[in-house]
């Protein structure tokens, strides 16, 4: 091997795990590989061991199951929470949703928190369902929201309310790559809690929103599920 | 049943024994085949053995001409064996009457 290559092939060696790159890199050494052909061998070894990640369900779920309709339908729920609190701060907007001051600032304080619930809940889920794949859950969830940060069109609401969602589930997603699963009492109470507080904090609207709450507070119940499962097993919870 | 790289790898790994490592298992590959195999396909292929219980690895010992870096020593356990000779059995059963077998065994007697 060369030795003007041998950094660019090491740089592509620390996508593999320390053992592995390790034997890697001292078998091309020891072969007298050229850089060329190190870096094609290190570059397609990482390549099979992204592409065996998703022969599982798990960057599935944790991509196209959470991360991408998630990001879509919290945008959606960050708008809501921003025009409550537009509306807290105008008194005849207030009015026109028959609405006292103490009860807009309780449908806020519920919105938000529900916000808060699901972001977090389906951050911790995509954090910890598939780790090694979050590059293309992020991807997969900032995708929809540069979609429609170009395509904003209101102009009594920032482009930025739309992404209210963020920072929770950047919280959850660091939750779910640090721990593997929760407390049962704690899943439960994020859970029931996510639940009945959606019940005022989206009553009134269509009916389809419903299915779009229920869809939100999936991830909280899939955590319930494995919570109560690894109680079972007798794991650390 | 086992793959053809796979019967491939657990032989040269046998044929090595206690010198069986990535770099010295793609050498003898590559002198008995006359193909050359990537590091992807060797690594991916040692790692699904191993989880088969077919091969077990360890981090062995580093050494100068590695610029310092451990191997990755690789065993063939008694279920790996079993599996290679399951494969050259079918291979040799099923080559039974072929032209280029008969060719081959009037050419040696």
């Amino acid at each position: 091997m060369t030795s003007g290559g041998w950094p660019l092939v090491e740089v592509a060696a620390r996508l593999l795990e320390g053992d592995e790159r390790n034997a890697v890199l001292g078998d091309l050494q020891e072969a007298s590989e050229t850089a060329w052909h190190g870096l094609f061998g290190v570059l397609g070894l990482v390549f099979r061991r992204h592409a065996q990640l998703w022969k599982s369900w798990r960057p599935w779920l944790a991509g196209f199951g959470v991360a991408f309709p998630s990001s879509l339908l919290l945008m959606g729920a960050s708008l809501t929470v921003s025009w409550s609190y537009q509306r807290l701060l105008c008194p005849e907007l207030l009015a026109k949703a028959s609405l006292t001051p103490r009860s807009g600032f309780l449908l806020l304080l519920c919105q938000a928190l529900v916000l808060t619930g699901w972001s977090w809940t389906g951050g911790f889920v995509v954090g910890r369902v598939s780790r090694r794949t979050l590059w293309a859950s992020t991807v997969l969830c900032y995708a929809p929201c540069l979609f429609c940060l170009t395509r904003y069109r209101v102009d009594s609401l920032s482009r930025y309310c739309l992404l209210l969602f963020i920072l929770p589930a950047i919280w959850g997603v660091r939750r779910g790559l640090r721990i593997s699963t929760i407390r049962l009492s704690g899943a439960v109470v994020v859970a029931l809690g996510v639940t009945v507080l959606m019940i005022p904090a989206w009553s009134g609207g269509h009916p389809h929103w419903w299915t779009i709450d229920w869809a939100l507070s999936l991830p909280a119940w899939y955590l319930v599920a494995t919570s109560w499962k690894s109680a079972r097993a007798g794991a650390p919870a | 049943m086992l793959g053809e790289f796979e019967y491939l790898l657990i032989t040269a790994a046998a044929r090595l024994g206690e010198n069986a490592y990535g770099a010295a298992i793609r050498e003898e590959i590559a002198a008995t085949t006359g193909r050359k195999c990537s590091i992807g396909a060797l690594y991916t292929t040692i790692d699904r053995l191993e989880t088969k219980g077919l091969l077990k690895t360890w981090m062995g010992d580093a050494t100068p001409q590695r610029g310092g870096r451990a191997k990755r020593m690789v065993q063939v356990t008694a279920k790996g064996v079993q599996a290679a000779k399951g494969f050259y059995d079918a291979v040799a059963r099923v080559s039974r009457g072929a032209s280029w077998v008969t060719e081959r065994a009037r050419s040696i007697s």
